[in-house]
């Protein structure tokens, strides 16, 4: 798999990393785990640095770096639920290189797109389309949109997402979610 | 006084090298999910065996003719042959609950049923007439389709266990026999240049594999973003291509380097003939240098065909079933080169 910090080249090592408290494990090239044993080790005062303004180029790049790395943090905090269909963690897929089901790509869509884009230089399909499986997509779409109208109580909306699930026929559970 | 080999007699004897000789076989072959099923990998026994029956049950409705057969009704020997021979995994073997192959042979097609994932369909044609195994692998795809709730979505394509195959599932390996090149000192470059055409360079065996006896399998790395009409294009065009280089290169060995050839060729059947314990390895090695020769039509009595097929026979699952008995593994070597010493017998260097 690639590294998860520059996606550029394969992970060969793992590093720990501790974020709002909690201990993540990062697969990463040996670039980036250099980098990073870096970054744990606290620079010695420059001689510019006297420690009082805190304006000096260490310091701020360090905020520079924390602040990038928060954002990555956050990210990977919100990844680390599990798929809500099949249980997989994050952790648990990375480890094995297997996803669990194909609501993974869902559920661990933020992690997947560059993995995607790394392994394919693409991420959009344009090829074969099965009908039964695209019909059942947009079924799946039409019911979560109208769900979700339901639940925000936009009822006009609803009913034309209603209309266009019975369009396309074969399934009655539409019909249940609004009532006339 | 050294000999000079005479170039010119070399040269005239050559016959001319046909792709076939070279492009070995080509398999197409399609990565497919069921929508509401866990992965193979994730899976327990119980979704396995559930998997294995709804692709049981489709094969039958659409009358496709093959007939689904769990893994576990295999015996040992038999599911080595079926792994020699190119039509399933390892990683089949290995996940051997549910797990199920269906063959269509007269079309040349397997079916690997809860292997990495749910269906890995694989149509296969002769030297690289990569559109013939595509479209007998899209056949069935099709039928199945019919049938099964395939996991797909219009961003992502097919959904698959890995996500190194998202998209159309789809790939596309011409298998090729490259020693010219290797002996040439000239197969690394090659190696590198489809590689940076984004194309996956492997062993005879698949991914992880040496590549025993040069043989090597060129497939695509990309499976998104691309139909599958234009993968299988650029796989058997950069094939071909690769093709015609090994072809120059062997006519340049034989121009070029007609003493380095002979002695290659001369030790390899000399080995075959006369070795009294040969591993699957080393007879590769010294099958390959033959097949080199054959082609060339440097023996007598010998084929490119023939050699193929003693690859094929030589191989452990194959030879114990041609002896029809288990063979510990010193055992198999001695077997294995007596096997080959009778089979090339036979055969003479010419000139």
């Amino acid at each position: 798999m690639k590294c998860e910090m520059c996606h550029q080249v394969e992970a060969e090592t793992v590093v720990h990393k501790t974020i709002e408290g909690e201990i993540l494990e990062l697969f990463v090239c040996q670039e980036c785990a250099r980098r990073e044993s870096r970054r744990d080790v606290p620079h010695p005062p420059l001689p510019h640095d006297n420690g009082e303004d805190g304006v000096s180029a260490v310091p701020l790049m360090g905020m520079i770096l924390d602040a990038a790395f928060e954002i990555v943090g956050k990210s990977i905090n919100r990844e680390e639920t599990a798929c809500p269909v099949c249980g997989i963690s994050r952790g648990e897929y990375r480890k094995r290189s297997r996803l669990g089901c194909p609501a993974c790509y869902e559920a661990f869509s933020k992690d997947l797109e560059a993995a995607i884009s790394d392994l394919h230089r693409a991420t959009q399909h344009t090829g074969k389309t099965p009908e039964k499986a695209k019909a059942a997509w947009q079924r799946q779409q039409l019911l979560n949109a109208l769900d979700d109208a339901v639940k925000g109580q936009r009822y006009e909306e609803a009913i034309i997402l209603r209309d266009q699930l019975g369009k396309l026929g074969g399934d009655e559970s539409a019909k249940g979610r609004l009532a006339p | 006084m050294r000999m000079t080999p005479d170039v010119d007699a070399s040269a005239r004897r050559t016959k001319t090298v046909s792709a076939g000789d070279i492009a070995m076989s080509c398999r197409v072959r399609l990565a497919r999910n069921l929508s509401d099923e866990r992965f193979p990998d994730w899976a327990t026994e119980c979704d396995r065996e559930r998997v294995f029956a709804k692709v049981r049950a489709a094969l039958e409705t659409e009358k496709t003719g093959a007939t689904l057969e769990p893994v576990a009704s295999f015996d040992a020997q038999h599911l080595e042959m079926l792994r020699e021979a190119h039509l399933i995994s390892k990683d089949l073997l290995e996940h051997a609950a549910g797990g199920g192959i269906a063959r269509l042979e007269k079309s040349q097609v397997c079916m690997m049923v809860n292997e990495e994932d749910h269906l890995r369909i694989q149509g296969f044609s002769f030297g690289l007439d990569m559109q013939t195994a595509w479209q007998r692998a899209d056949q069935l795809d099709t039928l199945l389709e019919r049938q099964l709730n395939y996991a797909w979505s219009p961003r992502f394509g097919y959904l698959t266990a890995c996500p190194s195959n998202v998209g159309t599932g789809l790939r596309a390996s011409a298998m090729v026999h490259l020693l010219g090149l290797r002996l040439l000192g000239e197969l690394e470059a090659v190696v590198r240049g489809l590689e940076r055409m984004r194309l996956l360079v492997r062993g005879i065996g698949g991914e992880g594999s040496e590549a025993a006896g040069q043989i090597y399998q060129i497939s695509n790395m990309d499976a998104l973003g691309v139909s599958e009409e234009t993968i299988v294009q650029r796989v058997a065009r950069i094939s071909g291509e690769v093709v015609r280089q090994e072809h120059n290169a062997r006519v340049r060995l034989v121009q070029e380097m007609p003493l380095v050839l002979m002695d290659c060729l001369a030790r390899s059947l000399s080995v075959l003939q006369n070795a009294r314990l040969l591993s699957t390895v080393e007879a590769l090695e010294f099958l390959s240098a033959m097949r080199l020769g054959a082609a060339l039509g440097f023996f007598t009595r010998l084929k490119v065909f023939d050699i193929d097929k003693l690859i094929l026979l030589m191989q452990p699952g194959h030879m114990q079933q041609g002896m029809k008995t288990s063979l510990m593994s010193e055992e198999r070597d001695e077997v294995r080169a007596g096997f080959l010493s009778r089979k090339l017998a036979h055969v003479k260097l010419k000139g």
